[in-house]
This record gives structure tokens, C-alpha cells and sequence, in this order.
């Protein structure tokens, strides 16, 4: 495969008989765990019951009416901590590999032909999405489920938000997303793209202009930066930007820029992963993941932690990054850190670093990435209409969504920062049952 | 004891054999080539694919099989319309000649096939002038494209009797009746057999079967074109059934042949269990389908280590062990009663228990949704198992016998208070003690 192609494509998935094999090892548990296990309620053990007894158009059905973007949850969800976490088979071997069946499952409908979905009977009723992430694909999904005229509002130039732009290719392809989209195209969501709605009071234009309702998730596409203030640093990228980039296949640009190149990415989440492997791929000479905190402490999944080891990536773990040195023309030669030492636990019960007096020293870099956490877009601001917590995180109920004014509703990482694309999704779909609910006794 | 001392050698109607494994008459013993690699694996012997006289052309089908698949489990059951041998009768002789020169410790039974009366006498005289010491009749295959052969004749017992009587008349060497399961009582053709002369009793042939239908055409399969047909259905689906019909040859007084025993054998548990339903050997074609000859090591080994354990040195001490344990369902002592003992400590946590329970027995398990684990209440348990078929754990669900005075509660009437509308007259009770 090409770097090209790669940073395209995702691996394939399980196919035909390995899916079958896994459905064949399936306890078929009373009151499954795994499905009690799902934020999304996509329902595991009816689903691979269903596998299991030759039903498999029926199989898929289940996973689709329960979450439209079950293609995208199979692909991208840590299953090991949700549903195969509390997969009975565990007791007797490993868990049933539950994700790789979904995955399967959504695949093989677009592969044979299979619509879950026809257009309901028509509402007249019109709501508002903004924002084409998780949380607004399925709102908007659920909704036009029940008849209602969608649109969604997508900022960039293709809807998907997080799952378009903010996870590489390598992860999840625009190909997969392309047909898992099209059940949202059948069920008639209207999309306006490179549409942004913001500055004040945007979600209250929405509803003067006839929206009945307005659900909001436009994820977080802010960042926080390692030196407060605007900064034009040559060569130092925000991870969004970063990996946008790449999603917009900007990766042979990019790629020129990065090659043979000493690289720092600082942040020890997914997307600081996510980073450090388009890095190496991209053919960076060196890949350094800069971390404050301890290996163990990073809130990446393990497997991510290790596929970045395994690529070569050097971690400087217990440095805290805390300033760029610039060459005469602006841009970055050298990130300035200083060594650190665990200490007490902090609020969130981890031990806190401590920096170490006296231990400043410079590591040589061409390229920095911060990936050091999402937060709102400042650009855009909710307020007075919706209240906003002190992260500026819109404030919702959680049972139904509902914001702090009447008919707004929110959902996704503008509520709960940063969380899975399964929490996401399960957001979309409260919200959706609450505005269907609101409009129909209206 | 230790399994090197074993010997497998058994006497079958006097022809010696170094173990009980055969191949059967079928496509896995269709030239001298196939047989010989057989041996060299380890198989005692072979009944070599049905020799025909050559007079009627022999064609096979095409595609000549279909499985019959489980879930991810492969060929549970295997449908085949293949015929008896399409070589010429030459190259068949001249294979039968090459392996009694290059194995002469390895029988050979030859399968053969008439049309008529001569035709019978014909090939088995030829089998047995080019080096068959035993010869099988195949009287029982189930989807013959020449009409009025194979299992017709089998059903048809007098023609049975005959064929073998003529076959009897022209050879020397022992002579082997294969029998058809397609039929009631499987005892009866098994008889006319040995009135005409049958030294010995192989069973069964294929089981007349549909697989698969094709879900788009909805023609049957294996698909000729077009065409399906009922045909020989075999492999470990059907071994229950076959190993019934061993045992009921084998018990029966009238009969008193020795046994060759066919039908979804793969293990050497399969083999053990036709050994103690009265079978001296036994004949395999599907599970060398599904796995070549190499299972007949494992057969082997498996045999020898577990008569190792029992400290038993032939084979013929385990014939027709379990008849005298099997009876007719009359002779059950009805006194005693028994129900399912869990042992909580190993349980995972599935609840496919309580599943079944509720739906297929005796409602007889509560669910505690908190720690997930079933709960017994032993009164209800009808003992019926169920719940230790399905149970992934080995061993935690097993049958405890019940005291005597022991009551099982009655299943619940939903509405006692329908008894004013019951409209029937109870008969007095027939007391089940003898």
C-alpha cells in the first residue's frame, strides 16, 4: 500500500465466516450484558442472536434502527471497554468480538443491497441540526425516521464532523462513511454545507426563521494551547488543524513538510496518538510524544499506546513542555521542557506532576503538534439563550437534551467535552425522542 | 498396562484384519492410488468402490455432493449422488491386484454391484479371482440412476436373498450383505441375507435425504441442472440413527452375523460406541471427506490408550458390551427420580439456564439480574437436563438422584377456577409399579 493509500483507507474488516464462527461462540446470554453495556442501546446480544439464527438481514436492522451510525460505532468504538468488557464468553475464553460482527453486519447490508430505512410518512414540522457530527447525524436521523423535514448544518465542506475530519483516514475511511451517510440522504436529512452558524444568539435566528426546533452539537473544535494567547509560530500545528489536514488530503503537502523532519507531538489522549502515527507514517525521521505525566496515566487507549510504540514513536513521558524557541525567521527549531516528578493525587485522582527545579532542557524539533485538549470554538457563543458551565459546555438536561431555553436542545462533546462517538450518538437519539415528544404536543 | 501392549487385530467371518478401521465402499477407496495411501496412514483395510461389470455405463452426476453445515461448523451431514465405480472393470482388478501384491496384510473387501443375475455372479467371480479376500454387496445405494438397483433391491427382500444366494454359489471367500437404513426394521432384509447364504452384515449405506434447497431457484442440491433428488445423506448427523440399527442386528437371535458398522464414525469415541453396540469393525467415508485419512491415527491411538485405562487387551472384549444395558423404554424403574444439582461457584454468568428453563421445562429457575446467576428451586426441577445442555461450564450443572419420598411439585393450573366449566370424566389410575 502507498502512504497515499493509507492515509485513505482502513483496514478491512472480519468477513462472512470469521463473523459466524464469533456468532457460533456467542452464549446468546439471558438479559445480554454486553447490549446493558452499550450507551447506545445498539443491542449486541439481539444482533448476533440474530446472526447466529440465520437472520442476518434481520441482524442488521437491529443494529441500524437502534443507532444510525452503527457502521462508524463497529469501526471506531474501544468495544473492550464497553460492550465486550462485560461479554459473558470471557469466563470460559476471550470476548466475543463484538465490534468486528457489527462492522460486519453494516458492511455486508451495503454489500447485498439491504435498505433498512424508507422514507416516513411526512411532517411538516421543520427542525434544525447544527452540527454533522455523531450527535446531529443521529438526531437527525431519528427525526426524519418519524417524518420530520431535517437540515443539518455542517461548517466544513462534507458532513461528519469529528468522524469526517478529526480521525485519520486510517481509522475510519471516507468510503465507509459515504455509505453509512446514505441511509441519512434516504430517510430525506437535507445537508447545508460549509454553512457556520455562529456569533450570539444564532440558535434563536434559527428558530425565528420557521425551525420548530434546534438541536445543537457542534462538537468542540476549540484548543487549548500550551501558551495562552495568539501565537504565529511557524511550525507548530493544533492537532485539529493537523489532522483536518489530512482529512482534506492535504497529507502530500503535509507530507513535504514532514519528511525527514523531527517531529513533537505533546498530549497523551487519542488524538495525541492519532497525531504521532499520521507523523510516522507521513515519514518523519523522528516522532517524539511529549507527556507530563506518566505512560500509565495517559488517557489513550492502551492499544493506541502501544501501536505508537510499536511505530517507533519516542516517548518523553514526565516532561512538561514550557515554551518554543524560534529560529531568526519565526519558525520553531527547539520545545523547551522540563522534567517532572509524580507528586500528591490531584482532583481527578491521578498523581500530579511536579516540575523539577533546575531540569530545563531543549529537545531540537522542526514540526510541534499540541493535542493537549478540545474545547468550544471561541468563535461561536451560545449564550443568553442557552446557558453555558464555566468550560463553556452548553448546559442539558440529560434525560432529554433539552437545553436552558425552550425548544434548544444539545448534545455530544458541547455537553459532555471530549467522549465517544457511542455517548455521541446516544445523545442525538435522546434529544430526537424529546423534540418528536415536544413538537407532537405543540 | 501401558497402550503398546494393545492389539486392535480383530477376526471378522474369519478374515483377519490388523485393526477394526475400514474404508467404505465410496469415492475415498476408488483406485489402488487412494488405497495404498490409506494403508501407509494406517487403515486395517478397505471395501474398495463398487465394481460394476462394465455392461451398463456408469456416470456420475455433476456436482455429485452438498453439505449439510452447522452454524460455522462444517459438513455436520454430507448429500451425495455419486455412483458405484465409472473405471473400467480392468483397471479396477488390475488396482485390486496391485494392492494384494504391496499390502498383503490388508484385506480387501470388494464392493460389488449386478443388474441381473449373472451379472452379480460375474463380478464377484472376478473380484475374487484378482486377489478380494471378502466381498461386500451393495444393496443399498440409495440413488442409483439405473433403475430397479441399489436400495431397490435391498428393499425388495427376496430379490435380496436371491442375489446373494447366486453370489454365494460361484466364490469361496467370505461374502458381506450391505444393508439400506431406508426401510422400518432393518432386521428383516438382514435375515433374508443370511438365509441366502451372508456371512456377514455391514450397515448402513446413506440415508435418504434433501440438504439444501437452493433459496433462489428453490431446486434441491446437489443442483444437476436443474434437478435435485433425494439421495444418500451421511456424516455424524445421522449416527444416533445408524448406531440403532447395529444394535438392533445385533440383538436380534435370528440373525447372529458378525457386524461391520457405518455410518458418521470420525473418533475414536464413534468407534468405541458401534464396538459396544455389537460392531466388529467399522467403515468410514465422510469424515475422510472432511479430514483425509489421518483420522485414523487419532482413531487408533485414542482406541488404544482408552482400552489402556480399562485394562482391556482386544478389541472383541468391548463387542456388544452396552446391549445387554440397552431395553425397551419398559423396563425404566419409574421409582426413581432424580433433578439438577448446580454448583454456583463456576457459573459464568449467561443465563441461557434459565432460558431454557422457562421456556422448554419447569420454570423452575429464578434470575437475579444483580450478580446474574440462576437460582434452583429444587421441588420444580423435572430433571430433564436441558439446563446442562446448554450450560457453557463443564461440569456445573449435573443429575443428583432424589430421595424416594422425594415429591416433585405439580406443574401450575393457570385458572383453577375454570374446574366448573371442565366438561370429562377421569379415568381410574394404572398403577406403573411391577
Amino acid at each position: 500500500m502507498s502512504d497515499t493509500e493509507y492515509f485513505q483507507e482502513m483496514e478491512k474488516g472480519i468477513g462472512l465466516a470469521h463473523a459466524i464462527a464469533e456468532a457460533d461462540r456467542c452464549l446468546l446470554c439471558y438479559d445480554a450484558p454486553c447490549s446493558k453495556a452499550c450507551p447506545a442501546e445498539t443491542d449486541p446480544g439481539t444482533f448476533i442472536r440474530k446472526l447466529r439464527l440465520r437472520n442476518i438481514t434481520g441482524a442488521i436492522r437491529t443494529i441500524k434502527e437502534n443507532n444510525i451510525l452503527g457502521g462508524a460505532c463497529g469501526v471506531l468504538c474501544p468495544t473492550s471497554k464497553l460492550c465486550e468488557k462485560e461479554c459473558s464468553a470471557t469466563g470460559i475464553s476471550r470476548p466475543i468480538e463484538i465490534g468486528g460482527i457489527q462492522r460486519f453486519l453494516v458492511e455486508y447490508g451495503w454489500q447485498i443491497g439491504f435498505k433498512v430505512f424508507e422514507k416516513a410518512k411526512e411532517r411538516k414540522e421543520k427542525v434544525a441540526v447544527v452540527g454533522s457530527g455523531p450527535a446531529g447525524l443521529s438526531c437527525a436521523g431519528e427525526l426524519a425516521k418519524q417524518g420530520f423535514q431535517v437540515t443539518v448544518f455542517a461548517e466544513r465542506s462534507e458532513p461528519g464532523g469529528v468522524i469526517r475530519y478529526g480521525v485519520p483516514a486510517y481509522r475510519f475511511d471516507k468510503k465507509f462513511f459515504k455509505n453509512e451517510l446514505q441511509d441519512l440522504y434516504d430517510l430525506g436529512v437535507q445537508f447545508q454545507c460549509n454553512t457556520k452558524i455562529e456569533g450570539k444568539a444564532g440558535s434563536e435566528k434559527l428558530l425565528n426563521d420557521g425551525y420548530k426546533a434546534v438541536f445543537l452539537s457542534p462538537g468542540l473544535w476549540g484548543t487549548q494551547r500550551l501558551i495562552p494567547g495568539p501565537q504565529n509560530i511557524q511550525g507548530v500545528f493544533i492537532s485539529s488543524d493537523f489532522l483536518a489536514a489530512l482529512r482534506e488530503e492535504r497529507f502530500e503537502e503535509l507530507g513535504k513538510q514532514i519528511k525527514g523532519k523531527t517531529v513533537a507531538v505533546i498530549g497523551g489522549g487519542s488524538v495525541a496518538m492519532d497525531c504521532v502515527e499520521s507523523a510516522s507514517k507521513l515519514g518523519a525521521k523522528d516522532v517524539y510524544l511529549v507527556y507530563r505525566r506518566s505512560f500509565a496515566q495517559m488517557p489513550a487507549e492502551e492499544d493506541e499506546r502501544l501501536e505508537a510504540l510499536r511505530l517507533g514513536v519516542h516517548f518523553l513521558v514526565l516532561n512538561q513542555p514550557v515554551d518554543y524557541l524560534t529560529d531568526s525567521s519565526g519558525k520553531v527549531n527547539a520545545l523547551k521542557l522540563i522534567r517532572t516528578q509524580l507528586g500528591e493525587s490531584d482532583a481527578s485522582g491521578r498523581r500530579k506532576p511536579v516540575e523539577l527545579k533546575g531540569s530545563e532542557w531543549e529537545l531540537n524539533v522542526d514540526i510541534v503538534v499540541e493535542a493537549i485538549g478540545q474545547k468550544p470554538d471561541e468563535a461561536v457563543d451560545w449564550s443568553p439563550a442557552v446557558k453555558l458551565d464555566k468550560k463553556g459546555l452548553i448546559v442539558a438536561e440529560a434525560e432529554t437534551g433539552q437545553a436552558s431555553s425552550k425548544m434548544i436542545f444539545a448534545g455530544g462533546d458541547i455537553v459532555r467535552g471530549p467522549a465517544l462517538v457511542v455517548e455521541a450518538v446516544q445523545d442525538g437519539k435522546v434529544a430526537a425522542r424529546a423534540i418528536a415528544k415536544a413538537l407532537s404536543k405543540a | 498396562m501401558t497402550a503398546k501392549n494393545i492389539d486392535l487385530s480383530v477376526d471378522f467371518a474369519g478374515v483377519k484384519f490388523k485393526n477394526p478401521f475400514l474404508l467404505s465402499s465410496s469415492p475415498v477407496s476408488n483406485s489402488a492410488e487412494m488405497v495404498a495411501q490409506s494403508f501407509e496412514a494406517g487403515w486395517g483395510g478397505v471395501v474398495y468402490k463398487t465394481l460394476a461389470s462394465g455392461r451398463w455405463p456408469i456416470v456420475h452426476p455433476s456436482p455429485r455432493m452438498n453439505p449439510y453445515h452447522y452454524g460455522s461448523t462444517k459438513m455436520m451431514g454430507l448429500q451425495n449422488v455419486e455412483q458405484i465405480s465409472d473405471r473400467p472393470l480392468k483397471d479396477n482388478l488390475l488396482d485390486l491386484l496391485y494392492l494384494k501384491k504391496n499390502y498383503p496384510d490388508h484385506p480387501i473387501v470388494a464392493s460389488v454391484m449386478g443388474f441381473s443375475t449373472e451379472d452379480w455372479q460375474y463380478v464377484a467371480k472376478a473380484a475374487e479371482d484378482n486377489g478380494a479376500d471378502m466381498l461386500e454387496l451393495n444393496f443399498s445405494c440409495p440413488h442409483m440412476t439405473i433403475e430397479g438397483s441399489g436400495h431397490k433391491v435391498g428393499q425388495a427382500f427376496q430379490l435380496l436373498e436371491g442375489f446373494t444366494e447366486a453370489v454365494k454359489k460361484v466364490v469361496n471367500i467370505p461374502v458381506m450383505a450391505k444393508m439400506t437404513p431406508n426401510i422400518t426394521d432393518i432386521t428383516e432384509p438382514a435375515v433374508f441375507a443370511k438365509k441366502g447364504g451372508a456371512d456377514a452384515i455391514s450397515a448402513v449405506n446413506t440415508f435418504q435425504g434433501i440438504s439444501e434447497i437452493g433459496r433462489d431457484d428453490w431446486i434441491p442440491k446437489p443442483n444437476i441442472f436443474g434437478v435435485g433428488a433425494e439421495s444418500g445423506y451421511s456424516g455424524p448427523a445421522i449416527k444416533p440413527i445408524a448406531l440403532h440399527f447395529i444394535a438392533d442386528m445385533a440383538k436380534c437371535k435370528d440373525l447372529g452375523l458378525p457386524l461391520s458398522g457405518i455410518g458418521g464414525i470420525e473418533t475414536w469415541v464413534d468407534v468405541l460406541e458401534y464396538l459396544l453396540v455389537g460392531a466388529t469393525t467399522v467403515q468410514v467415508t465422510t469424515g475422510i471427506i472432511h479430514y483425509g485419512y489421518r483420522i485414523v491415527e487419532d482413531m487408533a491411538e485414542g482406541l488404544r490408550d482408552y482400552m489402556a485405562f480399562k485394562g482391556i487387551t482386544r478389541v472383541s472384549e468391548l463387542i456388544g458390551k452396552a446391549l445387554p444395558n440397552l431395553q425397551e423404554t419398559d423396563h425404566f424403574d419409574l421409582e426413581r427420580q432424580g433433578r439438577a444439582e448446580y454448583n454456583y461457584d463456576i457459573c459464568i454468568g449467561c443465563g441461557q439456564c434459565y432460558i431454557v428453563c422457562n421456556d422448554a421445562a419447569g420454570q423452575a429457575l429464578e434470575w437475579d439480574s444483580e450478580t446474574r446467576r440462576p437460582k434452583l428451586i429444587e421441588d420444580k426441577c423435572l430433571g430433564c437436563m436441558i439446563c446442562s445442555f446448554v450450560c457453557p461450564v463443564p461440569g456445573l450443572i449435573s443429575f443428583k438422584e432424589m430421595p424416594r419420598e422425594w415429591n416433585r411439585n405439580e406443574t401450575v393450573v393457570m385458572d383453577p377456577g375454570l374446574e366448573k366449566e371442565l366438561r370429562y370424566q377421569p379415568f381410574e389410575k394404572v398403577d406403573l409399579k411391577r
